[in-house]
């Protein structure tokens, strides 16, 4: 398993885009030939992105974050029978999450098994921080979490007070994060939606 | 029920009117001194067992954790408070979102030193007994070697107890399970002690985690201290900027709260102010968002909706119960002037000391710094923040629905500007005398 890194810990690189291209052209000294030929061709677009202010940012406690969304990445122990139990609930559920819904904080979620169905490996993309909502899933929408979380080993259940510290321990940051709309969340998302239809409505009564 | 007679009386009684008093915030030099001190203290710290009754002068003591460390507290008790609270208020700013102008570094001392170890609080509804239990708040602590007096703030005493902007404050608060008295109407149904008091259960059903030993963490709670100066130039600016006739300008100070100057709310009253229903306990708290649901009334984005959301439809999922604080708004400083423009204005240190006291004190002030106060999503204004006790950025908007179309104000500033902060846990009294006769 690999090694919780919290992006907030690395070290700030004030380095010039010729230092930067200087310590690629090191790193990639005993790439294979592809990559190295790749570095050299690519020059151009790395260089404006190294030049680039950095857009990455941390997502409270741990996970990487680029303006309003969060990466949540976190890699889980199945309990016993707990794969097969979760398998079955994901494929009777067809893609419906109400709950995720109801959130309205989540923009997308992936749950893929791993090592023999022995992790759970689950990936999100949410609006803000780590923290805050927790607890209202706790008294809002117990069930939905814990009929899917109870299939990992040693989960509290969302009432517990432990259970962001039960989560934290399985997260690992991304070590990288992109999204291409960092400052439309869900809600925002949707608000554009309903006023882009609007206005296309509005337009058609006046042709 | 609560064990009303261990929980201090602070945390349930309400701020009476009129009300003055005084916080003192002091350093334990010598842990002997500082434990002879709560000895002293502890039989004139008021409990909340007749809560309710406010005729006399009370005291209340909160201990941060530099002031738990300092009376030797040992560690493995130490240990067993939650992290954001042994870090502190300054360490959280990032969590708590006080950057710009409201960032630690810039604090009035000893805010955020880690030197304020003790806060010590007078209230009283007169100023007669207020002197009084203050000479005898003094007596204990005057002249005592091994403690050190770091500042003394009086507050209170204010035309009408109108806040530093102007406005009656400090209506809504949460019901409390088993504190024994009726919900005022609006209220809305009790919720669990445990979400304001340790060893209680919670809205989850379970008690959150309480410092150890028991007899130290029960009944007790935590206190996030904030001082804010007000802006009352920039506000007053903003007012003229936006409103030509003194109605407009009343109506638009209105809109950024939810209530009128005089604490009624617009939900009740839309267009015009109705002072007598807003000094009336049992109807200017009594009511609902369930017909102003486009925020007509009160706009979305206004400080009350934002801190009381109440059935407002949210776009995230949100328990409105585990998110309130009980607050004691404590106004410093000369009253509002409606007339103060200038930037010379905003200097004048006039403000309010705000206790926030919870169970979780510290987790809910950085839920409602990050989601209620300093962005707007959840409640569908986008990145608009508080206009009260937000800290503005360049180019922020306020908007106030109407129709056809909606009226967005640009320029507003940041109001209140936050001068200092401080956690303190605020033991119960056992706890209390626990700690005073801990020995080495």
């Amino acid at each position: 398993m690999a090694t919780q890194t919290a992006t907030a810990d690395r070290p700030k690189q004030d380095l010039t885009v010729a230092q930067k291209i200087q310590k690629l052209r090191e790193l990639y000294a005993d790439a294979p030939e592809i990559g190295r030929a790749a570095l050299k061709n690519g020059l151009p677009m790395l260089t404006q992105e190294l030049a680039a202010a950095p857009r990455a940012q941390t997502a409270g406690r741990i996970g990487a974050r680029q303006g309003k969304v969060s990466e949540l990445t976190v890699f889980l122990p199945f309990a016993q029978g707990g794969a097969k139990r979760l398998r079955g609930l994901l494929q009777l559920l067809e893609g419906n999450f109400r709950a995720a819904d109801a959130v309205g904080t989540v923009h997308d979620m992936r749950f893929v098994f791993l090592d023999n169905d022995t992790k759970l490996l689950f990936a999100t993309a949410y609006d803000g921080d780590f923290d805050p909502y927790i607890d209202d899933f706790g008294t809002k929408i117990p069930n939905a979490m814990d009929l899917w979380l109870s299939n990992c080993e040693g989960y509290p259940g969302i009432r517990s007070p432990s259970v962001k510290d039960w989560i934290a321990k399985h997260q690992i940051a991304a070590e990288a994060w992109y999204v291409n709309s960092p400052n439309l969340t869900a809600p925002e998302t949707q608000r554009l939606e309903r006023v882009g239809k609007a206005v296309e409505e509005f337009l058609d009564k006046l042709q | 029920m609560l064990d009303l007679r261990e929980i201090q009386a602070t945390v349930l009684r309400l701020r009476p009117a009129p009300y003055f008093g005084t916080h003192v915030l002091l350093r334990v030099d010598d842990v002997r001194a500082g434990r002879e001190l709560l000895r002293r203290l502890a039989p004139h710290v008021d409990s909340a067992g007749d809560w309710w009754d406010a005729r006399n002068a009370w005291l209340s003591v909160g201990i941060s954790y530099a002031g738990l460390q300092a009376l030797g507290v040992r560690p493995d008790s130490l240990e067993s408070f939650p992290e954001t609270f042994r870090v502190g208020m300054a360490a959280r700013a990032r969590e708590l979102r006080d950057a710009g102008a409201n960032v630690p570094k810039t604090w009035d001392k000893p805010f955020g030193t880690g030197h304020a170890h003790i806060a010590l609080s007078a209230f009283s509804d007169s100023e007669e007994k207020w002197h009084r239990v203050l000479a005898m708040a003094r007596e204990q602590y005057q002249g005592f070697s091994g403690v050190s007096l770091l500042s003394s703030q009086d507050f209170g005493a204010q035309p009408g107890d109108l806040n530093p902007l102007g406005y009656k404050d400090g209506i809504d608060q949460p019901a409390i399970e088993g504190s024994g008295v009726e919900p005022i109407p609006g209220q809305g149904r009790p919720i669990k002690a445990g979400e304001f008091i340790l060893g209680y259960p919670g809205e989850a059903g379970v008690p959150l985690p309480m410092p150890q030993p028991d007899i130290l963490g029960r009944n007790g709670t935590f206190v996030g201290l904030r001082k804010y100066q007000s802006r009352v130039g920039a506000f007053n600016r903003f007012l003229r900027a936006h409103g030509s006739t003194e109605e407009e300008r009343e109506l638009l100070a209105a809109k950024l709260v939810g209530r009128w100057r005089s604490g009624a709310p617009l939900t009740l009253a839309p267009n015009v102010d109705d002072p007598a229903l807003g000094a009336d306990p049992r109807r200017n708290n009594d009511f609902d968002y369930s017909k102003d649901t486009h925020g007509l009334r009160a706009p979305f984005g206004c400080h009350i909706r934002r801190m009381n959301p109440r059935d407002t439809q949210l776009t995230r999922l949100t328990d409105v119960n585990i998110h309130r604080l009980i607050r004691r708004g404590t106004t410093y400083g000369p009253p509002y002037d409606p007339n103060a423009l200038s930037e010379a204005d905003d200097e004048v240190p006039r403000g309010a000391y705000f206790l926030f006291i919870s169970a979780k004190a510290m987790a809910t002030m950085e839920f409602l710094q990050q989601e209620w106060i300093n962005d707007g999503d959840f409640i569908g204004v986008g990145s608009e923040r508080d206009p009260i006790i937000g800290l503005q950025e360049e180019g922020a908007t306020f908007t106030i629905p109407k129709e056809p179309v909606r009226r967005r104000l640009h320029g507003i500033e940041t109001f209140n500007v936050l001068r200092g902060g401080e956690y303190f846990f605020m033991p119960s009294l056992s706890g209390l005398n626990w700690i005073a006769s801990l020995s080495d």
